[in-house]
């Protein structure tokens, strides 16, 4: 065995570096404790042990090169990978020489191995990113104009492998116009202040693609001049791509809400915060900078009666009882009053919790006013329709009726002259002369009426104005005072002197006296006329109450046909059915209800609504 | 032709019974008239002829439009009357409403037997005692 001695053991033992010395069979003479640290072997095991022995794990491969070394040869590797019998994978780095005697005989082996396996994974891993996230380098050394690529961004630029660029070559990847314009100037920049860059540009590769890239680039200054530039080439050409598809969609999108008047708003739930867009405001007429938060900006614009309405909505969507689709008005700062249409989803995660709420608004202003101006238009045509078919009944049993009998009695007289058979006695032909005359009376005095009715609804725009409600009851009650009297009639008027209604005079005055004469003449026989009329306002409506104690009317038999012409509902010999039509149309042409309510025996109740 | 033993008018026009009078007496054939001015009054004399077990009128021509109760509203009281009473009465409805939807409302109720447009001629009141006698 050969020996070594003490000063040289020592030399071994504290050297820095993972050491040992072998012999010719591999059985460790000596080693140092950084060779004990490295390989994580306990003390007492190693001593004139076989290498192998020590370290049963090394790889066979391994073993392989140091057998091999004692044939007089060094062997050096700064990095080998080995897969163990696991699956385990250990980096190694070693330096075998052999060492001689005095005659040049192979007397052993000096190793320096090291375990790198840590280092060299790291290493690894870094290259992979690099490459999964392709990010190749390159240097620009100024001094000797020399450009280094990695592989990656030769890769990226799409050259050969052996593709050595100068600095103005580099520069010409970059796309025409825009792109190298800024390249040009940073480089510049970077080249005179030594200021850094990172951009986003695009390149046109080797092969004529367009690629964007990420290009960061630093210079290094000594003594006021740029010796080296150097940085990272990144491919970012799919996510900036899907980036800019992102945005161009987003901004069509934003151009068509905002050409289209919807407003997007998403309100985060867990933490109570609104967000909205630029239309939101557009929609509420408000600018951004008058109110602190979103929410306080709908609150103070929504319209006061449909706001806890909306609230209430809202919670209902969340808690999932209703989707969230609606309306309500917000008023404009120059009071205004718009007209929104409300949408909106929930979202929720995977437990139903809800997370947000995205919905949109628009304005359906112009919507509902055509809306409006739709109804009143029907209003008009069903009225003037329920005027015609009125006309209709009209003719029908009135007009006709007159005619027909006047048919009936002309061609008995006829009759009666050309047969004597038929002749009736003298005094059945004057009964019948005479009633022809009634029949034609009665035939004048309805196209009187007709004509009257007809004249109500004419012209009446020239007539209507502002008139006193109690000025005209004070009139009227002067006008039949003495019939009042005679029927021991009690009236009690309850009017404000103030209260004005847009009517014409002459018809105000031809209501009241009807309502005052019916009262009268349809009173109750156990007892003396009590009339009272009331008056009040409710927003731009006078609404008058007229009521009496008389007979009352069975409004579930006439009701229909009270306001109808000719239509009588008491055994009264004056009873004309004339006056509650004519009424009717009155208040009708002047823009006004009529409406009734009656407690047969007890008493009837006018409700007159005028327009203010 | 057999003669009616009884007829009903009911109508609220003086004139109008006044002509109807006149034509029937030329007629003959009738029988009896009975005179109601509206749809109550009728009601009314109907139920006292059932309450004093008279037989009802063989043929009645009704009005349409009459006050306090229409020609309408008298059809449908007269529903009410106990079906073996009123089977052998014949209904004839004489308006002068030319108005379509008087004429449809007619043809939806079975009680009516017909309707004539005024003015009422000799022709149509043969025609009733044809189908009717």
């Amino acid at each position: 065995m050969t020996t070594i001695n003490n000063s040289a053991h020592f030399l071994i033992k504290d050297n820095p570096a993972p050491l040992a010395i072998l012999d010719t069979e591999l059985k460790l003479l000596n080693h140092s404790d950084e060779w004990l640290n490295e390989h994580h072997a306990s003390t007492d095991l190693i001593d004139g042990q076989s290498f192998f022995d020590v370290f049963p794990e090394f790889p066979k491969e391994l073993i392989t090169v140091v057998e091999n070394c004692l044939k007089g040869k060094s062997d050096n590797n700064s990095g080998r990978k080995f897969i163990l019998p696991q699956g385990k994978i250990c980096w190694y780095r070693w330096k075998i020489n052999p060492w001689y005697d005095d005659y040049g005989n192979v007397q052993g082996l000096i190793v320096l191995l090291e375990n790198v396996t840590e280092e060299k994974i790291e290493e690894e891993l870094l290259l992979k990113a690099k490459k999964v996230a392709r990010i190749g380098g390159w240097e620009v050394d100024l001094i000797s104009s020399k450009v280094y690529w990695t592989a990656i961004t030769r890769e990226i630029h799409e050259v050969d492998s052996d593709y050595i660029p100068n600095l103005e070559e580099g520069i010409s990847f970059y796309k025409e116009g825009e792109d190298r314009d800024k390249i040009t100037f940073l480089v510049n920049e970077a080249m005179r202040n030594g200021k850094s860059w990172d951009t986003e540009l695009r390149i046109i590769t080797d092969k004529g693609n367009e690629v964007w890239v990420r290009a960061k680039g630093e210079a290094e200054i000594i003594n006021g001049k740029c010796v080296r530039l150097f940085g990272t080439f990144q491919d970012i050409d799919n996510t900036k791509k899907t980036d800019l598809k992102y945005r161009e969609v987003s901004q069509r999108l934003a151009i068509a809400t905002s050409a289209a008047g919807v407003g997007i708003w998403e309100y985060n739930i867990p933490e109570n915060s609104l967000i909205w867009d630029e239309n939101m405001y557009l929609l509420y007429g408000i600018k951004k900078k008058d109110f602190k938060g979103v929410y306080e900006a709908w609150e103070k614009a929504v319209h006061p009666d449909d706001k806890s309405r909306c609230q209430k909505e809202i919670e209902m969507a969340i808690s999932g009882e209703k989707e969230f689709d609606t309306e309500f008005r917000v008023v404009w700062p120059n009071q205004d009053i718009h007209f929104i249409k409300a949408k909106s989803i929930v979202l929720r995660d995977s437990k139903e919790n809800p997370l947000k709420m995205i919905g949109i608004n628009w304005d359906i202003t112009s919507i509902r006013e055509a809306e409006e101006k739709l109804k009143r238009l029907l209003k008009t045509t069903t009225d003037q329709n329920e005027g015609l078919s009125n006309f209709a009944h009209i003719v029908s049993h009135n007009l006709r009726s007159h005619s027909a009998n006047l048919s009936m009695l002309s061609g008995y007289l006829l009759k009666s002259e050309e047969s004597d058979d038929f002749a009736g006695s003298n005094e059945e032909k004057r009964d019948v002369t005479r009633m022809l005359g009634e029949a034609s009376e009665s035939l004048n005095e309805t196209i009187l009426h007709l004509n009257e009715v007809v004249q109500i609804r004419s012209d009446i725009s020239e007539k209507i104005k502002l008139v006193s409600l109690s000025d005209a009851i004070d009139r009227v009650l002067k006008n039949i005072g003495k019939l009042l009297k005679e029927n021991n009639a009690n009236c009690q008027i309850k009017v404000n002197k103030k209260h004005m209604v847009l009517a014409v005079p002459a018809y105000l005055d031809s209501i009241l006296l009807n309502l005052f004469t019916n009262s009268l003449k349809y009173s109750h026989p156990d007892r003396n006329p009590e009339i009272s009329i009331s008056a009040s306002k409710r927003k731009n409506l006078i609404i008058v109450k007229f009521r009496d104690n008389g007979l009352g009317i069975d409004l579930s038999r006439y009701g229909k046909k009270l306001f109808g012409m000719y239509k009588t509902f008491h055994r009264h010999k004056d009873a004309k059915g004339i006056g509650l039509f004519i009424t009717k149309n009155q208040i009708d042409a002047m823009g006004g209800r009529i409406g009734v309510e009656s407690i047969v025996g007890e008493g009837t109740e006018f409700l007159l609504y005028f327009k203010t | 032709m057999k003669a009616l033993k009884n007829t009903c008018i009911i109508d609220d026009d003086p004139l109008f019974v006044f002509g109807m009078k006149i034509l029937i007496k030329q007629l003959g054939n009738f029988g009896d008239l009975m005179i109601c001015e509206n749809g109550e009054e009728a009601i009314e004399c109907l139920s006292e002829l059932i309450d004093t077990k008279k037989d009802l009128p063989n043929v009645i021509f009704l009005d349409i439009n009459m006050p306090i109760m229409d020609g309408w509203e008298f059809l449908e009281g007269f529903q009410k009357i106990p079906f073996e009473a009123r089977k052998n009465v014949a209904i004839y409805i004489v308006s002068s409403s030319i108005d379509s939807r008087d004429l449809e409302r007619t043809k939806k109720i079975d009680l009516v037997n017909g309707y004539i447009l005024k003015p009422i001629t000799p022709e149509d009141l043969s025609s009733v005692l044809e189908e009717v006698a």
